[in-house]
């Protein structure tokens, strides 16, 4: 592969930034060893690093094959998947995710990997809210998830839809930037006590 | 993909359990093959080591 072509592929994927780096640390505190761990929207595969190195048994699942080569090229164990869809039900301790968060208007939408990475459609919800419905059925019993979020992105309105679908939300973590607050909200379900 | 994924994996559309037919195998890890859905006997290619579990009218979306 030439460097042009590489440094192309590395604008296909989002790498590591504030967000990934806030995640990763969290994880790193609430994953343990030997927990079954899924990182969706892996991207590079930073955060499953991370959740590895705390001697967690890590997944990465990402919708763009430029990003599951990256990952897989990270050591990464990787399946290009659209969110948890092809995974069991019941297989993870826990679950990770760096969504697609910025609000972006459909006039502004690219049709690139890149925006794939970062637009969370009008709201900024596009993705989490698809998500937040399908992840119950992969957590085991006793799971947790890991999700963040951003002032951009109504965390508030976050909280309510995930209640919905039967998840206490709490924050764990939170980092303020220029624009916007990162926070990391925690969603367990409310039957399990 | 290394063989253990077939415990935590399964069939994007229906949730069923898929069946590996390995084509190429490089140490560990199952580099080509094919995962096959034991229920609706919908075929998911592993290519370069990565099964892609997109359900089929996903696979075609690609913007790159």
């Amino acid at each position: 592969m030439t460097d042009l072509a590489e440094r192309r592929d590395l604008d296909q994927v989002y790498q590591p930034a504030e967000d990934t780096r806030l995640l990763a640390e969290t994880a790193a505190e609430c994953v343990g060893d030997g927990d079954r761990v899924l990182d969706v929207g892996t991207g590079s595969g930073y955060v499953a690093s991370v959740a590895e190195d705390s001697g967690a048994d890590v997944v990465g699942a990402d919708i763009n094959p430029l990003a599951c080569q990256e990952a897989r090229e990270n050591g990464v164990p990787v399946v290009q998947a659209n969110l948890t869809d092809p995974f069991r039900n019941r297989s993870f301790d826990v679950v990770l995710f760096n969504p697609p968060y910025l609000p972006t208007p459909p006039a502004d939408e690219r049709n690139d990997w890149m925006e794939y990475a970062l637009s969370g459609g009008e709201d900024g919800r596009a993705v989490i809210e698809p998500f937040i419905d399908g992840v119950g059925r992969v957590l085991a019993s006793g799971g947790e998830v890991l999700l963040l979020v951003s002032t951009l992105t109504d965390p508030d309105a976050v909280v309510d839809f995930a209640a919905d679908y039967g998840f206490d939300a709490t924050e764990i973590a939170s980092e303020k930037h220029a624009f916007e607050r990162l926070l990391v909200l925690r969603l367990q379900r409310s039957t399990d006590g | 993909m290394r063989e253990d994924l077939m415990d935590i994996i399964c069939c994007p559309l229906d949730k069923h359990e898929l069946d590996l037919e390995v084509i190429r195998r490089d140490d560990d890890e199952i580099m080509e093959g094919r995962l096959v859905c034991t229920e609706c006997g919908e075929e998911y290619p592993i290519e370069d080591g990565i099964p892609n579990l997109l359900p089929p009218d996903m696979r075609e979306e690609s913007p790159a």
